[in-house]
């Protein structure tokens, strides 16, 4: 890691590239956003148009978090790390959607 | 040495056992936690959408999707900006840094203005609050907690912006005193213009942009507006450098901490607003089976 290259240089490690990268993530976001929007007024589906609402959510939320805040380009335990909260989270997100899903957890007195 | 190592921003910090800044590491562990802890929130208002009690609001009738749309793309915008923040002070570039925070700062203004007006709309037009139905207790409980990092994030970002005009040849108390000038016209500009433009929209709402409700506006909320633009110019004034500040291309992973809070925050809303708002358009008759 040459430091003493001005900032701009190409050998410099945090070049004029990782913006360019940045802005045209930040367009593929707000592209995501916008389809995102549109999917819940088309007449799709349910099941379509949820496993799109997900997995676009997903391919955000992935951007994001390699990108902008670095995982890509740092240590394999700062994902690590960050993944062990994320999993036991959802797990538990999971667990509790499934769990009262179940025709069991039907309240006695909740809507028709 | 591998090249992801290589890359790491390691700007004469002692060296760690596991190759990475304490401060960084401590704040991934933070954010693993936070996780859990949003994971909850979530979880506990998605549960309860499953089964609705008989009186429940309706939230498709209740949300405005065209500002929540708005001010997710305005989160959005907000990471690129915080991205480009660490970005520039890695490269030791401490101007292009302050010009990134405060159009971070103002985007996230903008986003929570947006949930202050939208919260306001449920509470004042809707009636629905946080004590009258299990909708709004575990709606605004979420979305509050969120708002909450949200404002925490702001004053953290605040706080760098200032951080970043410290003196070289800092004299202790003369630095301190000018910093919390700095940080009480900030805070003064912010309230007057989220109050001033959060006043403007009800009124717009109310009777149209016409020159009796521009009359009426000006008489009620002149003085903030006028206000906001003087603390506009405070600041401006306060933003000029004076010789060389003792903050550059080593304060990097404090820059960086702060951006991965942010992004974090960010990455919360992109769950928030599928889980919360989107999926209730897909089922608008009742709940998730």
């Amino acid at each position: 890691m040459d430091l003493s290259l001005p900032a701009d240089a190409p050998g410099h490690p945090h070049s004029q590239s990782r913006y360019n990268v940045y802005v045209q993530i930040a367009m593929i976001l707000a592209i995501i956003t916008g389809v995102e929007i549109l999917l819940i007024f088309l007449p799709f589906a349910k099941w379509l148009v949820i496993g799109s609402l997900v997995a676009l959510s997903a391919v955000k939320f992935l951007f994001v978090i390699f990108f902008f805040m670095h995982l890509r380009w740092d240590r394999l335990l700062c994902t690590g790390i960050f993944f062990i909260g994320l999993v036991l989270g959802g797990g538990t997100l999971w667990a509790l959607v499934r769990l009262f899903s179940a025709a069991a957890s039907v309240p006695l007195s909740s809507s028709p | 040495m591998s090249v992801a190592a290589a890359t790491i921003d390691r700007h004469g910090e002692p060296s760690t056992a596991t190759g990475i800044p304490n401060k960084k590491l401590l704040f991934w562990a933070f954010l693993a936690s936070d996780c859990m802890f949003f994971g909850t929130l979530i979880s506990t208002h998605l549960v309860y959408r499953l089964h609705p009690p008989p009186g429940n609001p309706v939230p498709t009738q209740i949300f405005n999707i065209e500002l929540t749309s708005f001010s997710t793309f305005i989160l959005l915008m907000s990471s690129l900006m915080m991205a480009l923040a660490v970005n520039a002070i890695q490269r030791g570039n401490v101007r292009s840094m302050r010009s990134s925070l405060l159009v971070t700062i103002a985007f996230g203004l903008i986003f929570l203005g947006c949930q202050v007006f939208e919260f306001n709309d449920f509470v004042f037009e809707k009636h629905v609050t946080i004590t009258n139905s299990i909708f709004g207790s575990t709606f605004f409980t979420l979305t509050g907690t969120h708002g909450t990092h949200v404002a925490v994030g702001m004053l953290w970002l605040t706080l760098m912006y200032i951080r970043s005009f410290k003196p070289a040849a800092a004299a202790g108390g003369g630095w301190v005193g000018r910093a919390v000038i700095h940080l009480l016209v900030f805070a003064a500009a912010v309230l007057l213009a989220m109050y001033a433009t959060l006043g403007f929209a009800h009124a717009a709402l109310a009777s149209g942009i016409n020159g009796p409700m521009l009359a009426a506006y000006s008489s009620s909320y002149g003085p903030a507006v006028g206000g906001a633009f003087l603390a506009a110019g405070g600041l401006r004034f306060l933003g000029i450098e004076h010789g060389p500040v003792d903050f550059d291309a080593h304060n990097a992973d404090d820059v960086e901490s702060m951006g991965l809070y942010w992004h974090f925050v960010d990455i919360v809303w992109i769950v928030i607003f599928t889980a919360v708002y989107l999926l209730e358009y897909v089922f608008p008759a009742g709940p998730v089976r």
